[in-house]
């Protein structure tokens, strides 16, 4: 309908003026409800970026969470070394880890023994896998020689580390004065050893990425230790450092042989009270195989056949 | 009108005239005046009673018979009438019985000034909230500069910041078993001493003096007199909330206490400070890193170049680093690095030609542990230790390196006076010149006037001299 004229005024007006044009959802009261939401989310925000903003970065999805690292000696027979590398791929398919090899004479180590590479190796594993949690060293001459072990769910997570790892005990054996740590949390841990009968074993060791393995890898590989003369290079310089220097000491976790480095027949006598060989046992470890009369490839050919097996059962 | 009579004098005084005056009361346009009024004739009216009369009409007098020799009176009077004007006092006139406004003039005779007086009144007044606002904050200000407050806002951690700051300052090297300390020793830690307590105590850092004697303290006597490692961690102990540690050589003087830590150096710390150390480079450092191991942090030329990646900023003298006055901050990095810094193998290889011990085994370090670069950064020499002419070289005019007074730097490291340089004469000068340098605005111009005297007086003598000449 249309009207001509407004329509009429009220003969009796209310007695207050009618309420402006305002929307009336603008109200004074309210508009402070809002700002008061707005300054609390603000802040909720806030607190939230600060709390979770200082955590690690994010991890792209399909990173493997542990990396495998093996340094060739590529003067060898390629067949034993193919053999080899394949061992590693296999534990690595079957559990979706990585595998890094790398050539001993790939890295600038100024006239130092060839065994020194372990330590530039381990540095180039960290750089080509920036995201991957767990760094595993492993010896040319050492076999993974059980590929039910997972590196992770039974050696290097947290409750289990703790439980396996040895506090209080010299160092170096047998009598250093410096003992490993009594109260150390397994998920501090960002370095994890073996010792045999003579004093550290670093032919297989496990690292955690980070600021820390930098810090450690570099000083080890220090040319003033390369240049030292240790009697035995990386080894004594290794235990030179956890024994001086306190920061390195205190990420360091010693672990019974036989969880990840038990001695092969041969060498058996070198290794620590529970460091021989038994069925079953993770890794095993040759020596030094390739001195006469000894033969790595006799020597490693029946494991090599077993976790074989044992690979294409499980696949 | 004419003269029917002749004048004859008149009571009130004086002559009736009237053909010739004009009659006080020229209303009643008669030839001869009245006799006699009701209520005072006419004819009394003085030109003294008059003149008193309008005066009270008029609201002020020409003078008055009250108070005339009182200042004090004569002013009361015009404050007690201008503070009906204010809004406080005027509600009572609004009791009188004229129509506000009108008919009335303003008091003060409603000059400009007076105007503007009012005016400015009437502001403060609409304003007084504002207003006392404004004068309370210039209150406190003042009392916050007069009072230690301010000493108290700058050490808070939360307000000034200064409590994370600590110095440390190396007093009694070498001391104990090498020499006997003699008065100029003395007198260089005593002044070096108070130099860096006042600048503490004025920013509310923390100063931590520590003797640096030789002391039979460790089981590898080559430890010994490497000990700037060990102060260090325990200076980090003692101060468990610090940041920041600034280590300070005992022959250095603080010349300009007025710059903060923070806004010199610290507030903007990526402005302040180089990472890359090919900007000046006298070591012949190569980098970036090349090898390809490296991931790419430690091979960038500024590590991550986030400022917060900083632990350690080291400033470089002609000769490589200067360990003199540099700064290390608490965190994982720095422990490791502290941890590293002495070593027994690397001690036994190189003992022979560290001479500057820690400061060749830090450079070592940065050269060979590529995990210490992206961590590094430096600081030009001249922020925050200049040297003296002596030091690096004869000439002593290395705009990278010398003490310059017209940039105020400011911080004087005598680096190397002990070795046939006088010391106690160089901290006594620079002493000297940091207290003119920064002498107050007072003792400023008190000495420009004494110059200003003295070369009158000097121009004078010249000028009486010339005059001598002349007469011989």
């Amino acid at each position: 309908m249309h009207f001509a004229y407004p329509p009429r005024k009220s003969s009796n007006p209310p007695p207050y003026f009618p309420k402006g044009s305002r929307s009336p959802f603008l109200r004074r009261n309210r508009l402070q409800t809002i700002a008061l939401c707005a300054v609390g989310g603000f802040l909720l925000f806030f607190l939230v970026s600060k709390l979770f903003g200082s955590s690690p970065e994010s991890i792209p999805s399909g990173t493997p969470p542990v990396v495998l690292v093996t340094v060739i000696e590529p003067e060898r027979s390629h067949e034993l070394s193919d053999k080899i590398k394949e061992n590693r791929r296999q534990y690595a398919e079957l559990h979706g880890y990585a595998t890094f090899f790398a050539n001993n004479t790939d890295y600038d180590l100024d006239k130092s023994p060839k065994s020194w590479s372990r330590v530039p190796a381990m540095r180039h594993a960290m750089t080509e896998y920036p995201h991957s949690t767990f760094f595993f060293y492993l010896d040319e001459n050492a076999l993974i020689t059980n590929h039910e072990v997972d590196l992770i769910d039974d050696i290097m997570e947290k409750s289990k580390l703790e439980s396996l790892m040895r506090t209080n005990i010299p160092v170096v054996p047998p009598d250093s004065v410096i003992k490993t740590f009594a109260h150390l949390k397994g998920d501090r841990i960002d370095l994890v050893l073996t010792q045999d009968k003579e004093g550290l074993a670093h032919d297989s060791f496990i690292m955690r990425r980070g600021d820390w393995a930098k810090y450690f890898l570099d000083a080890w590989f220090d040319p003033l230790y390369r240049s030292y003369n240790f009697q035995k290079a990386e080894a004594h310089a290794l235990e030179h450092l956890v024994q001086w220097h306190g920061t390195i000491l205190a990420k360091l976790a010693l672990v019974k042989q036989n969880v990840m480095n038990s001695y092969a027949d041969p060498i058996r006598e070198q290794a620590s009270d529970a460091g021989a060989a038994r069925e079953g046992d993770f890794v095993t470890y040759f020596g030094l195989c390739d001195n006469p009369p000894r033969n790595c490839e006799n020597e490693m050919q029946p494991y090599i056949d077993k976790a074989t097996r044992q690979y294409n059962k499980m696949n | 009108m004419s003269l029917s009579r002749s004048p004859s004098p008149q009571r009130g005084g004086g002559w009736s005239s009237p053909g010739l005056t004009t009659p006080y009361n020229s209303s009643s346009r008669r030839a001869s005046p009245m006799r006699n009024y009701a209520n005072g004739s006419p004819s009394n009216v003085t030109w003294a009673s008059a003149q008193a009369r309008s005066a009270e009409v008029r609201g002020y007098p020409a003078f008055s018979t009250r108070n005339t020799s009182s200042w004090i009176g004569k002013h009361a009077r015009r404050v007690s009438s201008g503070l009906s004007n204010l809004p406080l006092f005027r509600q009572s006139s609004y009791a009188e019985k004229e129509k506000l406004g009108r008919g009335r003039w303003p008091p003060g005779g409603g000059s400009r000034a007076a105007d503007l007086a009012r005016m400015v009144g009437r502001t403060i007044w609409r304003m007084r909230l504002r207003f006392i606002l404004v004068i309370s904050i210039i209150l406190f200000t003042i009392l916050f500069y007069v009072t230690p407050l301010h000493q108290h806002y700058r050490r808070t951690a939360w307000l000034g910041g200064g409590s994370k700051y600590v110095i440390i300052l190396a007093a009694n090297v070498g001391g104990g078993v090498m020499e006997w300390k003699g008065p100029r020793e003395w007198a260089i830690e005593r002044d070096s001493v108070k130099n860096k307590k006042a600048y503490a105590k004025r920013w509310g850092y923390e100063l931590e003096i520590v003797d640096m004697s030789t002391k039979k303290r460790y089981a590898h006597e080559w430890r010994e007199s490497w000990e700037k490692v060990d102060t260090i961690r325990n200076t980090m102990r003692k101060y468990p909330h610090a940041q920041w540690f600034w280590w300070l050589d005992l022959n250095t003087f603080i010349m300009e206490p007025s710059y903060s830590l923070q806004s010199h150096v610290f507030n903007h710390l990526k402005d302040n400070v180089y990472r890359d150390i090919n900007v000046y480079n006298p070591l012949k450092v190569e980098h970036p890193l090349n090898a390809s191991y490296l991931d790419p942090d430690t091979r960038a030329p500024e590590g991550d170049g986030k400022p917060d990646s900083i632990n350690l900023i080291v400033p470089q003298d002609c000769g490589g680093f200067n360990l003199g006055s540099f700064f290390v901050r608490r965190s994982i990095w720095t422990d490791r690095l502290l941890d590293i810094w002495w070593d027994p193998v690397g001690y036994e290889q190189k003992h022979m030609e560290w001479e500057h011990k820690e400061q060749d085994a830090l450079e070592y370090m940065y050269r060979n542990q590529p995990w210490v670069r992206p961590h590094v950064a430096f600081v030009p020499q001249r922020r925050v230790n200049s040297f003296p002419p002596g030091a690096c070289g004869d000439n002593g005019d290395d705009p990278k390196i010398h003490y310059s007074e017209k940039d105020r730097d400011f911080l004087v490291n005598m680096a190397g006076c002990e070795w046939g340089r006088d010391c106690w004469g160089e901290m006594y000068n620079y002493r000297q010149l940091s207290n003119r340098l920064n002498r107050s605005r007072w003792d400023r111009f008190k000495d420009w006037i004494g110059d200003y005297m003295k070369r009158r007086r000097e121009a004078n003598q010249r000028r009486e001299e010339e005059a001598k000449k002349k007469d011989s």
